[in-house]
């Protein structure tokens, strides 16, 4: 299973823990796919950002793809 | 859809038919092509039209006595096109461009008695396709009674170039032959099969041969005989060579002992099904050449060709942007669709053309041949609902607005206070009462007013976006579920506002005693209207719901007439009304498309900037979104002192109307009933603050204010969102069902500012605890 990038600098920080955000391995999934991604992420409480750009981008566009299948 | 269905949907679309000039034609030549290379000055592209289909075409390109041009539609429009000339002036400037490719030798011998063009015909016919052909001619060279036009109407070389092409197919020519019965006798003994061409032969007097032929394969008598109807100086020239074609395919039949007849109603001059119509065009005579005797010169010629329509049909497609957008005309679409439906491993890239029709049902009531592509849409979305292949994202949103108007934070049905039964029902809709509450408190009050035996009220959705979304068992469990309720109020007559519920009630609850609202505002007495000036001219939206519903479209017309209100006729109206992009689901599983149906209708209105009045809530909110100043009928009909401008109102969106169909029920409850709705959700007190731009995106995102308040509340009160230091504002997620709402808001003194929301439906992990 290849593994997707979609880190980006980010001013967002956990405000439960305090932290700033770390490139961190994530497995998401949509109809029975599932993808290994690297998101920015909260060490310590595993908070996932997902950003504007990706959801409305690259996101969308494997979501649409992978409801076609 | 299985394939015998497919194929009875293809035939009733005729836009791939034969144009009438081809299906005059008694070889089927593509004038239409022929027309269009030659409008572009392209000579070589007409040749090869004529190449592929006319054998000879040095020839018969000269002497065509063109049975098509009376077949010629534009004649209803000017003169028909002068094909014939064009085709003389096209073979006189070009040289033979294909040669048909020859088919390997397969044995079986046939003799050709004649050498006329019937014979000629026949004779190359069949030595493409691979057969051992001798062509006898009692004449030192070809051509019989063609022989006589050299060298004043057909050039010097051209029977030899006809004569040189024949043997290059590798037909043996026995010219010089004497042609009595006696030799003919001897040579048709030697091979299989025979042609007899007219233009030299005596047919009856050969033995045993009949002139009484067969019109389909042009058997004359004795067993693998065949013979041309027409010949000699005068004969039709494309008849003989229709003759000779016919013939050598009634021989190659005979060779391969196949059925002699079956299958050929389409060969020769027939009858097309094409639908070409030209009320919108230009009357315009023919462009002869300025000198007969030299014929057209190139620029005549172009022009001459220019003036040929193109006949096609495409008459659905001219008005709807759904077949535009996508490309497509029906026999295309269904195609696309049924392939669709066929993939088992692999993408199924129709699947947003299927779901974004906005299944209005104007193509079919435009197609001579009612093609149904909103059946066939919708019983493929309903067949993909059912094998587990409908994507959720094109109606998920649409269906959970359905089920929250159905929910019990906005559902109402009650008898008229005071009453303990119902002689009517009025039952505004869903839309109508998200987007204009205020209208259906004052339709209720003036019925109620007027009406004898009780009026009651039901609030609902009659389950239409699930009937659009193909989900048949959701769709049937509303219709029953209403029935039951109506039903439990005595079977009152409804008194219905939307023309789509009302159509959806005829057509699926044909017990329920049904009226549309207008019919029944224009037997009452209207109130008088405030003083106010009546606007300027609105040009009147008809939904396309009401395509079918003739007296409901007269009311209105009647109800404005009796307002004063100046409307004018839309450009396209009554029933051919355009969907507005709500119809179907498009807008929802194709936004630009949806947006674009909206404009589209919109630019219908014949009234100076665009203004409309619309009857149907959903076309009046999306046709405003498109800019233009549209008034919902009910604006004017229920007028109080004091209203805004009703052109000046703005598409309230997705989240208003939601909320504002929520508030109505709670409103009504408490003003008529005094109850008290049960409580909303605490989520929905949270106060949110949201400029319009950020409104609009929310909009076009399908994100409902309500998503926002269920973050917010979800984030505060787990304290799980992201903070920007900079800025101070946070960023929260939630995902109460199948999405995941993603809001970045900062909190103020009286609750939340939103500054941007979006959303996905890929899933993320838990977050850890």
């Amino acid at each position: 299973m290849s593994q997707f990038s979609f880190l980006e600098a980010t001013d967002w920080q956990c405000a439960c823990c305090r932290q700033p955000l770390q490139p961190t391995p994530v497995r998401v999934s949509y109809l029975n796919s599932v993808f290994d991604v690297e998101l920015m992420a909260c060490s310590g409480c595993g908070f996932i950002l997902v950003p504007e750009s990706l959801a409305v981008g690259k996101m969308l566009q494997v979501e649409q793809l992978l409801e076609d299948k | 859809m299985d394939q015998q269905q497919l194929r009875a949907l293809e035939y009733r679309c005729i836009q791939e038919e034969p144009p009438f000039c081809t299906a005059a034609c008694p070889i089927h030549v593509d004038a239409r092509a022929f027309m269009a290379a030659l409008a572009k000055d392209d000579v070589a592209s007409a040749r090869k039209v004529l190449d592929r289909t006319m054998p000879f075409a040095d020839i018969v390109g000269r002497l065509c006595d063109a049975p098509c041009q009376p077949a010629c539609k534009r004649r209803e429009v000017g003169d028909p096109l002068a094909i014939g000339a064009l085709e003389h002036f096209c073979v006189s400037h070009s040289k033979t461009l294909i040669k048909l490719p020859k088919l390997p030798a397969k044995g079986g011998t046939a003799a050709i008695f004649g050498a006329g063009l019937s014979g000629m015909t026949a004779a190359l016919d069949l030595a493409r396709k691979g057969r051992a052909v001798t062509l006898y001619t009692a004449q030192p060279t070809l051509g019989g009674t063609l022989r006589a036009l050299v060298p004043d109407t057909l050039p010097a070389d051209s029977l030899a170039q006809a004569q040189a092409l024949l043997t290059e197919y590798g037909v043996t020519i026995k010219a010089a032959t004497p042609l009595d019965p006696g030799t003919m006798a001897t040579l048709a003994a030697a091979c299989d099969t025979v042609y007899c061409d007219p233009d030299e032969i005596t047919i009856h007097a050969v033995a045993g041969v009949s002139a009484d032929l067969d019109p389909l394969t042009l058997a004359a008598g004795p067993e693998g005989w065949f013979a041309g109807s027409t010949g000699g100086s005068g004969a039709s020239v494309i008849q003989q060579v229709a003759d000779g074609r016919r013939a050598a395919l009634s021989m190659e039949r005979f060779l391969q002992k196949v059925s002699l007849t079956a299958q050929r109603d389409k060969e020769g001059a027939f009858a097309t099904r094409m639908h070409t119509v030209v009320t919108d065009i230009a009357p315009a005579a023919v462009i002869g050449p300025a000198d007969p005797a030299t014929g057209y010169t190139a620029d005549e010629a172009r022009a001459e060709a220019g003036r040929c329509l193109q006949c096609e049909c495409l008459e659905c497609v001219k008005q709807c942007v759904y077949l535009q957008t996508y490309k497509e005309y029906p026999k295309t679409l269904v195609r696309k669709i049924y392939n669709n439906q066929a993939i088992v491993q692999g993408t199924r890239n129709a699947n947003k053309m299927i779901n974004a029709c906005s299944l209005c049902g104007q193509c079919t009531v435009i197609c001579p041949n009612d093609f149904p592509v909103a059946d066939v849409c919708r019983a493929t979305r309903q067949e993909m609902v059912a094998t587990g292949h409908m994507p959720p994202s094109p109606h998920d949103f649409a269906l959970e607005e359905m089920r929250f108007s159905l929910s019990e934070a906005c559902r109402l049905s009650r008898h008229q206070p005071g009453h303990a039964t119902s002689r009517y029902l009025f039952y505004p809709g869903c839309q109508l009462s998200g987007s204009a509450p205020e209208a259906v408190r004052r339709a209720y009050a003036l019925l109620t007013g007027q009406l004898e035996g009780g009026v009651g009220l039901m609030l609902g959705c009659c389950g239409i976006p699930a009937h659009w979304a193909g989900q048949g068992a959701l769709f049937a469990a509303t219709m029953e579920s209403l029935a039951a309720e109506v039903a439990a109020l005595g079977n009152p007559m409804l008194i219905v506002a939307c023309s789509s519920c009302l159509a959806i009630f005829k057509e699926f609850a044909p017990a329920l005693k049904v009226r549309s609202l207008w019919e029944v505002l224009d037997g009452l007495d209207l109130p008088t209207p405030p003083p106010r000036p009546l606007p300027g001219c609105l040009s009147l939206h008809d939904p396309c719901t009401a395509r079918h519903q003739p007296e409901l479209r007269a009311s209105v017309r009647r109800l404005c007439a009796k307002l004063g209100l100046p409307v004018t006729e839309a450009s396209l109206g009554g029933e051919l009304a355009d969907c507005c992009g709500y119809g179907g689901l498009m807008q929802f599983a194709n936004q630009p498309l949806g947006r674009e149906s909206a404009e589209n209708k919109a630019r219908r209105s014949e009234a100076p900037a665009g203004a409309g009045l619309a009857y149907c809530a959903m076309c009046r909110d999306n046709l405003a979104a498109t800019g233009r100043p549209v008034a919902h009928l009910l604006d004017y009909l229920l007028a109080s002192p004091g209203d805004p401008d009703p052109l000046g109102r703005s598409n309230p969106g997705f989240s208003w109307r939601h909320e504002q169909r929520a508030r109505l029920k709670r409103d009504l409850l408490a003003e008529l009933w005094q109850e008290t709705a049960q409580p909303r959700p605490a989520h929905t007190d949270i106060v949110l603050r949201i400029d319009q731009e950020v409104r609009d995106r929310l909009n076009s995102r399908m994100i409902l204010e309500e998503d926002l308040q269920k973050v917010i509340e979800f984030a505060e009160a787990s304290g799980r969102y992201l903070i920007n230091p900079t800025n101070n504002r946070r960023l929260a997620s939630h995902r109460p069902l199948r999405v995941t709402y993603w809001v970045e808001y900062e909190p103020t003194d009286q609750g939340y500012r939103i500054h941007n929301g979006y959303s996905h439906r890929m899933q993320l992990p838990e977050v850890r605890s």
